[in-house]
């Protein structure tokens, strides 16, 4: 019962960010097949705004994450200028924009650890959102408020973005984009619109996911890539732009590492995921949620 | 490849054979053979990449199993490394066709992800290894450590064994033929596969997709082919590198050397013959001239990787093709006119 709690409670808290991640990625994959391998720099950055916003400016704690997000979705925006706006029209952008946004990522996450080398120190910082070890009582596990918080905000997050996609213009021109970028073009949806907004809201999502992952260990420059790698994970066991499904593989993926790792070791959780999806694939190559028009060879 | 390119090709082995003999500094020599280790890997790389088109990253996780194997064989099994190279290397063999039987079959997207991730879980099995090993309690007690050395790496598992037949001096110019020949051998193997039913496969492929298909033609069974044959080199090369520093260490499965190895190929040219020798040439070189603010080592080679991505995708090698060509136009031009 203990481990079944345990494994609930930390299976829930991966899954949240996951999804985070994820979602953004699948929104951008889906409106103009671009993979950002800076992914990962932008979740660290953003854990780093809120420190910023907190320690720095000293500003309230409860608007550290609205302003690491809005920081977030500008640097998406600025991805966008500087990689995928000069890129889109290239014979085979899919892979080359994965070289160049890995090139960028690099450049950012060692930028930005030479920043802190000179400006401030290396050591971690404790995330400043965190609301340290205050718990309450489920059947003799202790579940932390910090984590009902992360449920919270991401259930409110995945939400609003649903509402977002479905109820407004823009995100009309979002799903219309995604599902025919030509058909969409001539009905007057302004596609350079559509493709900045969703880089910027995938940064800014995946800024919360990064505030979540330091809240509950500490803030490092070079925390978010084993994170990026994960929200990949999902995705291609999802089906690439598949949005719902990658919700669902999120939560199939955080509960599989959580189990692993509260009943194995804690350092086989990427082992077991990576083993699940492979083996999931050779099943269903085009993705356990995938549509079978995907190429096939 | 043309009549001129065997002759380029034949300059540059007889400059290479003929480097040590006019004494050069010592670490112009080991960065000389440590371009050709690398050299070897991203020619391997652009095989896998520009002739086949199977969007690899796992390159460098090959390259890093096959060190890591060397030094293993070396230091329990104590083998003489040069029995080990060839295991390595067939090791190579088996864990790329591991991972080309789970992603060959998927969109070249699915391929970078998954051989991304496959070798972060390397990363995280041998840094997380930390249990001391009984294999190990023997040889030092006091400061035991994992079977694969985790966090710290692996050292003590010999070396190449010129030292014995060259000397303590001369040593460092048989690890630099080892390597050289490494390479030679890396080409001359790209050459022939290009050359054969393979690339003329591949070449089918890329021009009409279907009718090849319809031919009877399986992209799988060959991505699967020039897949496995490339990463027994690119194991060897591992083996190779890890004789030559006597260590291996856990930042050959970091995204520095996946950064450094992949710049190479991009700024020499992606399915360009000489594009992995020029570009990794030219980064060892800028290497070694940046090495007074290597701070900035990794931005640099990070926006340069951009800055190629958005300008000048097929490289150096195809800008100087697509130069050369137009001015034998206007050359030619000019003299009919």
């Amino acid at each position: 019962m203990d481990y079944f709690v345990q494994i609930l409670v930390s299976g829930f808290t991966f899954s949240a960010m996951y999804a985070l991640a994820a979602v953004g990625l699948v929104l951008v994959w889906g409106a103009f097949n671009m993979l950002n391998m800076g992914h990962g720099i932008i979740m660290t950055l953003g854990a780093y705004f809120a420190l910023m916003w907190a320690e720095l400016f000293g500003f309230p704690l409860v608007l550290a994450a609205p302003f690491a997000m809005l920081c977030g979705g500008i640097i998406g925006a600025i991805v966008y200028f500087i990689s995928a706006h000069w890129m889109i029209k290239q014979r085979d952008f899919e892979t080359t924009i994965i070289i160049a946004t890995f090139g960028l990522g690099m450049a950012m996450e060692a930028g930005l650890l030479k920043l802190l080398r000179e400006l401030f120190h290396t050591s971690p910082y404790a995330q400043p959102l965190s609301m340290g070890a205050d718990s309450f009582l489920v059947a003799t596990v202790p579940v932390s408020y910090q984590r009902i918080i992360i449920w919270g905000s991401a259930l409110f997050l995945i939400l609003l973005l649903g509402l977002f996609l479905r109820g407004t213009k823009f995100g009309r021109a979002i799903r219309a984009v995604a599902q025919d970028r030509d058909a969409a073009r001539l009905m007057g949806v302004q596609v350079r619109n559509v493709y900045i907004t969703v880089l910027a809201l995938a940064s800014a999502l995946a800024g919360v996911s990064g505030i979540m992952l330091s809240s509950f260990k500490e803030i490092h420059p070079l925390m978010g890539g084993a994170l990026m790698l994960k929200a990949f994970i999902v995705i291609v066991l999802a089906g690439l732009g598949n949005l719902t499904g990658s919700l669902y593989a999120a939560l199939l993926i955080g509960m599989v590492e959580a189990t692993v790792k509260v009943l194995i070791a804690d350092k086989y959780g990427f082992t077991a995921i990576l083993i699940l999806v492979i083996l999931a694939l050779i099943w269903k190559p085009a993705g356990i949620f995938g549509r079978s028009t995907v190429a096939r060879q | 490849m043309k009549y001129r390119d065997f002759i380029i090709f034949g300059v540059l082995i007889a400059i290479a054979i003929a480097y040590p003999w006019l004494n050069p500094p010592r670490y112009l020599l080991a960065t000389a053979l440590i371009l050709y280790c690398y050299a070897t890997v991203v020619s391997q790389w652009n095989l896998v990449f520009g002739l086949a088109g199977i969007f690899s990253l796992a390159q460098v996780a090959i390259f890093a199993f096959g060190a890591y194997s060397t030094a293993l064989l070396g230091r329990y099994l104590e083998w003489n490394l040069w029995y080990a190279f060839p295991v390595a290397g067939v090791g190579g063999i088996l864990l790329s066709i591991l991972i080309g039987l789970a992603c060959l079959r998927l969109r070249g997207i699915y391929v970078a992800l998954l051989t991304l991730a496959v070798s972060q879980m390397l990363f995280v099995l041998i840094q997380t290894d930390s249990v001391c090993s009984p294999l190990n309690q023997v040889k030092d007690p006091r400061n035991c450590i994992a079977f694969t050395g985790g966090s710290q790496g692996l050292g003590e598992f010999g070396s190449f064994g010129w030292r014995a037949v060259l000397g303590g001096r001369d040593w460092m110019i048989g690890d630099y033929y080892s390597m050289l020949t490494l390479l030679v051998i890396g080409l001359i193997v790209t050459y022939l596969i290009t050359k054969s039913r393979m690339g003329l496969a591949f070449r089918a492929l890329r021009d009409n997709e279907e009718l090849a298909r319809s031919r009877g033609i399986s992209q799988y069974k060959y991505q699967l082919l020039v897949f496995a044959l490339s990463a027994f080199l690119t194991s060897v090369a591992g083996g190779f590198y890890a004789a030559h520093f006597g260590a291996v260490g856990i930042n050959l499965f970091g995204f520095p050397l996946l950064l450094f190895l992949i710049s190479m190929l991009v700024v020499g040219g992606i399915g360009r013959l000489w594009g992995p020798i020029l570009g990794a040439a030219l980064l060892m070189m800028a290497d070694e001239v940046f090495k007074e603010v290597s701070d900035w080592r990794n931005i640099g080679l990070g926006v340069v990787v951009l800055l190629f991505m958005i300008f000048l995708p097929e490289g150096l090698a195809g800008g100087i093709e697509k130069v050369s060509k137009l001015v034998l136009r206007v050359y030619r031009g000019g003299r009919t006119a």
